[in-house]
């Protein structure tokens, strides 16, 4: 890694400390954190601006459970399920819904790396593993 | 010859024995006048017979008994030979019967030792055989178990195959959206609760 790359990864990082609030991502800040990077352009602003938006990226998907469903989903099911996992990870989490028919019936949950899977579809998969 | 005389001479004696000294010449010079015997003639016969008797001894008699006891003497030798020889081949032929006698005796010391070796050999073989053969039928066992596990694997995994999907073609279809809503209900309980 070359010493513009370390500096752009430095300064990304410092950029993302400061776009959280209370542990999460407040977009005020993000737009502060842009708005400072526009006007005091670094040496290699893309580089900046790409590690940004990865911790970013990061940072929404730690704080986002997709849900994946087949079949319709109620919006109470979609918040308690945003309750419980923001008091599992300690941190708000928002609950997404996404369409999949191919789980049959039952829910797929992703945070972040984390998944739970409580679908038929799974049931199945595992099913035939273990067989 | 001399014998004659001799016996002349004892007639002589026997018939006047006491006309010893004087009368005995007459009478011998009678009887040879009878008997018509002569003294030169007589020492004539005798000279000529020694001479003839010496001849043969020197001449006959002599080189016979020579070559007599010469071929004595050969036959003799021949006969120690012959007994030297006959001793010789009695102990050459006892030689030779003790070493036929060792020679047997070792052959069949070397027969045994090879049959029993022989008997080693093929014991060690048949062992040998029966050991590959076990291991052959150990290999093969163990490779047709392998197989059957395997085929088994894979008869389980095609079955279970099949099944889920058969399973998932019959759930999708035959799934309510209402039975969706609820099974999304209890799955969303089961992960609030993990």
């Amino acid at each position: 890694m070359s010493a513009q790359s370390k500096k752009a990864q430095l300064l990304a990082r410092q950029l993302f400390k400061l776009s959280l609030e209370n542990g999460a991502l407040a977009p005020e800040r993000v737009t502060g954190a842009l708005a400072y990077l526009e006007q005091h352009r670094p040496a290699n602003p893309l580089l900046v601006l790409r590690a940004y938006q990865r911790l970013v990226a990061i940072e929404l998907a730690r704080s986002a459970a997709v849900v994946e469903h087949a079949g319709s989903i109620a919006d109470t099911v979609l918040q308690s399920l945003a309750g419980s996992f923001s008091a599992r990870y300690h941190r708000p989490i928002t609950a997404t819904a996404v369409a999949n028919p191919a789980l049959i019936a039952g829910l797929r949950v992703r945070v972040g790396d984390d998944l739970y899977e409580a679908s038929i579809a799974g049931q199945l998969a595992a099913l035939a593993a273990a067989v | 010859m001399t014998s004659s005389l001799l016996l002349l001479a004892q007639v002589t004696a026997a018939a006047a024995p006491e006309h010893a000294s004087s009368g005995f010449t007459g009478q011998v010079q009678q009887i040879a006048g009878q008997f018509g015997i002569k003294g030169p003639l007589l020492l004539a016969q005798i000279v000529n017979f020694a001479i003839v008797a010496f001849l043969l001894w020197r001449f006959a008699f002599k080189p016979v008994m020579a070559t007599i006891t010469e071929r004595q003497e050969k036959i003799a030798a021949g006969l120690k030979y012959a007994e030297e020889m006959k001793a010789k081949l009695n102990a050459a032929q006892q030689s030779s019967d003790a070493q036929i006698r060792e020679a047997q005796v070792k052959g069949q010391q070397l027969i045994a030792e090879a049959q029993k070796s022989a008997k080693a050999f093929l014991e060690k073989q048949q062992q040998e055989a029966v050991e590959q053969s076990n291991a052959l039928i150990g290999k093969a066992r163990s490779a047709i178990e392998l197989e059957k596990q395997k085929m088994l694997a894979e008869a389980r995994t095609e079955i279970a195959r099949l099944v889920v999907a058969t399973t998932q073609r019959v759930l999708a279809k035959d799934l309510s959206d209402f039975e969706r809503a609820r099974y999304n209900e209890s799955a969303a309980k089961e992960l609030s609760n993990v």
